[in-house]
């Protein structure tokens, strides 16, 4: 069951025994192939080498997962019929065997304190409700009454109790010998996610980014050397819940990727198999792309009609593309974005991160990492004034200020405009792009200041 | 050299041997480098307890690399390392795989090692002292007690009262001390590299601390604190430590994997005996099956709550080591000149910024409200006013330098002594900001907002400030509504109307001021 690597393989004593009791680095596993879900599902093959006699007989099936969902097992090869399959979960503890041990006889050892003189004796267990009563001969006891210690010997353990839950199937045989059979079964507790590590350059509006599969096993089982395929795409409920998802896609992509896929799956097998142990977080590299074009923009937002008592920092925006041409030339599976740029020293520092949902190849990407220290803008109502019974004037002032030694442009949103708000009058020109939104493209002198004045016709 | 190369192992892709893999564990960093981020959650001073923030933590590790696949164990990784942010560079072919194992080595994680295989009991005579060892093998186990099989039959574990124990041939290599990180890589030839680790983790935060001197003539002097608190049990020796001020977005941090409870429960069957029955037994009473067994807990937990509160800061001394600034994008960094050691459960204050002589503006706030609840009475109760220091962030008066989110502490001078004048939090604030305190409330100046006699078109106030001060003060009240008409000119002060006026010494102003009804 345990895969393990010894560090004093010498140490170990008993080779002889090895043939009985497995070696601790020994699993009950054959040749695995495991296909890995975004939802949290996963799909185990496996195939053994079953050596069997030819007539009706019983196969107990170790390492599976802990977690393995009984009811989606099949169990499949030449000449198997299946007559029953049974999934035992009474788990052998010592007070289980000692209440099924109830009404037959085992040994007590009593050792003497004074001289560690040893007393066995056979007895017939009447009891174990809250203590255990026992039958020596004609006197009835309870067991360790005196505090005195006393060693329970059983003779073995009954069928049914398991160290772990246990897979057996009782198989019909057409002819004897070593069978391959193919197990699988579905389990809960491996998923996967992709962890992304993108380098900004600035000064040269450049990024490097590397992709990492993220993999991680809570079956309380360990696959040993597995071929895996990590699926992509969205089974059911396999989008992020409760993540905020700062990074959107501004045009979806339309090209195709030359990754293997079947219908709107995804399918990324890992180039060489691999062990996935218990309790384990495991990662694999499936994209890395130097030198894409990105830029940096800021953007500020309005959400309607109202001031801020205080000015707002501005969001950095890097805009890039996963197009074939001047992008990362991937899809890019739903995951996490760190970002990076090195300091003065030349050392990278994080700047931040965004979730990302899937995106096909060839789109454009706006990812936010945070908040700009010194870019701010702020909204001012300078002048509200009632045209009629429905209808209302509003004179809104945008303050923008930049503590940057350079220009930089701002991308400034007013939205919360319904479709009826019309634009009056504008100091800068700006662009509807739907009815709810207006934008304006800011530009910000260096350490500077630059207002925007709208004056907008609304409906009430 | 600080990394050994342990006995040859092979079996970690058990179907190809020829792949074997050589494992080379990396002890502890050479150099590392700490950069703290604060928690974006906080809005107040760093509480006590596990800190909310995190750090990127560099390693430079070097490591012998032997030729062929080998698997790089790293050693000493903080405690709240999250894995998926693991970056390995300065390797020669890279990274095949990184692997992070959260099973911990412990009496439970052993018998779970060792299930159904060979261990050795070991009974010791009391009354002899005679030592018994006789092999067994591990029926079940670590969960709801151990049984044990020999060739006498099955017996439980710690059932018997007897001294009794088991020994293990060996420590299964997947099973460590400490949470670890390890990747496989392989090389062409043996050859010694220089490797960089690099990880966010979490139990990390920082925050600026600030100490102002009130000066003659409104002027301050504002000292800042870098105050770096570390929760985890990792410390972090003669680190080149910085801190990144400013917003990053950054997602929940994600559970840090754990493995099976280390700790051993062994449980026995009920051992009740004659002299605990009794009429009826309370339900809740000493659990028999707990008597008789006994626990062997092995915490792996951080000690709790020893985190103490970063304390008050002194009045600075003239400081020594500063912090340097510089710009991250849109971020801002402070970098500690020379190595300091990040202690385990520990807070470190390195001075972060000193201007001397910051011009400040002291005024006293009211607010107003239109809603005449007075009515009925003579006339309302007057409110104490806010008192406000107001600077602007800029190098003509005296400041011009980012300024860090932090708790401020201002002092005034009583015949040279300092005394506090209150505490103040303080937002980021960025050159050319205004900065603006508030120590407390003013007793001395008061105001009162009087309803006057309305129409159906307008309402009416009396705002009415007087000043128990022997000199002038200026106070100013923002009015956010519609205003027909005022007695005095109102001022634009952030897109709001505000009245803006010098009390005169130990005298009184007024303003009456009309609203437009909106209706």
């Amino acid at each position: 069951m345990r895969r393990a690597v010894w560090l004093f393989a010498a140490a170990w004593p008993c080779v002889a025994q090895a043939k009985q009791i497995p070696a601790p680095d020994k699993t009950a596993q054959g040749d695995l192939a495991i296909t890995i879900y975004q939802n949290g599902q996963s799909l185990v093959q496996d195939v053994r080498t079953l050596d069997l006699t030819a007539g009706r007989t019983r196969q107990e099936f170790a390492d599976v997962s802990a977690k393995i969902r009984p009811e989606t097992v099949t169990l499949a090869g030449p000449g198997i019929g299946i007559v029953e399959q049974n999934f035992d979960y009474d788990l052998l503890t010592p007070y289980k065997l000692m209440e099924k041990a109830v009404g037959s006889v085992v040994t007590t050892v009593r050792t003497n304190p004074a001289t560690g003189a040893e007393t066995r004796e056979q007895a017939r267990v009447l009891s174990a409700n809250g203590g255990i009563v026992l039958q020596i001969g004609q006197r009835i006891e309870v067991l360790r009454d005196d505090g005195l210690p006393v060693r329970v010997i059983f003779d073995k353990v009954p069928e049914n109790l398991r160290a772990r839950p246990t897979l057996s199937v009782t198989l019909q045989v057409a002819g004897g010998g070593r069978v391959p059979a193919t197990l699988s079964y579905l389990t809960p507790g491996l998923g996967w996610t992709s962890d992304y590590v993108m380098l900004f350059d600035e000064a040269k509006s450049a990024i490097d980014m590397q992709g990492w599969i993220t993999l991680t096993n809570n079956t309380g089982t360990t696959y040993t050397n597995a071929a895996v395929t990590l699926v992509a795409g969205a089974p059911s409920g396999a989008a992020a819940f409760g993540r905020l998802n700062d990074t959107t896609i501004d045009t979806p992509g339309t090209e195709t990727s030359n990754r293997e896929r079947l219908g709107d799956y995804v399918f990324y097998p890992l180039g060489r198999r691999t062990t996935i142990a218990n309790a384990q977080q495991k990662q694999v590299s499936f994209l890395d792309v130097k030198g894409a074009a990105a830029r940096k923009t800021y953007e500020w937002t309005n959400g309607w009609l109202g001031a801020d008592s205080d000015p707002r920092s501005a969001a950095t925006v890097l805009k890039f593309s996963t197009s074939k041409n001047g992008g990362l030339g991937d899809q890019l599976p739903s995951g996490t974005i760190r970002v990076y740029m090195r300091d003065r020293k030349g050392e990278p520092q994080f700047i931040g991160e965004s979730g990302v949902d899937a995106a096909p190849m060839g789109s454009a990407m706006s990812l936010r990492t945070g908040e700009a220290f010194d870019v701010k803008g702020a909204a001012t109502v300078v002048e509200r004034k009632k045209l009629s019974a429905r209808r209302w004037k509003t004179t809104m002032r945008y303050d923008f200020t930049s503590a940057r030694a350079e220009a930089v442009s701002v991308d400034f949103a007013q939205t919360g405009l319904w479709g009826d708000v019309r634009i009056v009058e504008q100091s800068l020109t700006g662009e509807r792009v739907s009815a709810d939104r207006m934008e304006w493209k800011v530009p910000v002198p260096a350490n500077g200041k630059a207002s925007v004045t709208v004056v907008f016709d609304t409906r009430y | 050299m600080l990394a050994r190369i342990a006995l040859g192992l092979a079996a970690l892709f058990a179907a190809a041997p020829a792949m074997a893999q050589t494992l080379v564990v990396s002890d502890k960093p050479d150099a590392v480098a700490v950069t703290l981020y604060r928690d974006g959650a906080r809005s107040g001073p760093i509480g006590q307890g596990w800190p909310g923030g995190y750090a990127l933590i560099t390693e430079t590790r070097t490591i012998a690399l032997p030729a062929g696949a080998s698997v790089i164990r790293f050693v000493g990784v903080s405690q709240g390392m999250m894995p998926e942010t693991a970056i390995v560079t300065g390797l020669p072919r890279g990274v095949g795989e990184k692997n992070r194992d959260a099973r911990l080595l412990g009496p439970a994680t052993l018998v779970d090692a060792y299930l159904k295989r060979r261990v050795t009991v070991r009974r010791t005579n009391r009354a002899t002292g005679k030592v018994t060892e006789s092999d067994a093998v591990i029926e079940s186990g670590p969960e709801g007690g151990v049984l044990l099989t020999s060739d006498a039959g099955v017996e439980a574990l710690g059932c018997s009262g007897l001294p009794e124990g088991l020994r293990y041939p060996g420590v299964p290599a997947d099973l460590s001390a400490k949470p670890t990180l390890s990747v496989t890589s392989d090389s062409a030839a043996a050859q010694t590299v220089t490797v960089q680790l690099s990880y966010l983790a979490q139990g990390f935060d920082w925050s600026a601390n600030y100490v102002a001197q009130l000066g003659e003539r409104d002027t301050l002097d504002l000292f800042g604190w870098m105050t770096v608190v570390n929760g985890g049990s990792q410390g972090f020796a003669d680190a080149r430590t910085s801190a990144v001020a400013g917003k990053l977005n950054k997602g929940r941090a994600a559970r840090l994997p754990v493995g099976p409870a280390p700790a051993l429960r062994l449980q026995c069957w009920p051992l009740g005996t004659t002299s605990m029955a009794g009429p009826p037994p309370a339900p809740d009473a000493v659990s028999a099956e707990d008597i008789g067994s006994f626990e062997i807990v092995v915490t792996g937990n951080r000690v709790r709550g020893m985190l103490q509160r970063a304390p008050a800061p002194p009045p600075p001394p003239a400081p020594v080591m500063m912090a340097e600034q510089e710009e991250l994008g849109d971020l801002k960094l402070y970098r500690i000149p020379e190595p300091v050691t990040v202690a385990a459960l520990a807070t470190k204050q390195v001075a972060l910024l000193h201007r001397e002589s910051v011009k400040v503006a002291r005024l006293y706030r009211g607010s107003f409200s239109p809603f005449p609840y007075n009515d009925g009475e003579a006339r309302p109760p007057s409110r104490p006013t806010e008192i406000v220091l107001r600077a602007e962030n800029r190098t003509s008066e005296g400041l011009g330098l980012p300024l860090p989110a932090g708790k401020l502490a201002l002092f005034g001078d009583r015949g040279g002594q300092p005394v506090l004048i209150g505490e103040s939090s303080l937002a980021d604030r960025a050159v050319g900001d205004e900065v603006e305190l508030f120590p407390g409330t003013s007793s001395d100046v008061r105001y009162t907002v009087i309803g006057r006699p309305a129409s159906r078109r307008r309402q009416a106030f009396r705002i009415e400030v007087s000043n128990a001060h022997d000199g002038p003060v200026t106070f100013e009240v923002p009015i956010p509504y519609a205003v027909a008409d005022a007695s005095a000119e109102l001022v634009l002060r952030k897109g709001v109307k505000t009245w803006r006026v010098l009390v005169p010494a130990n005298g009184t102003a007024s303003l009456d001021i009309a609203l437009k009804r909106e209706r």
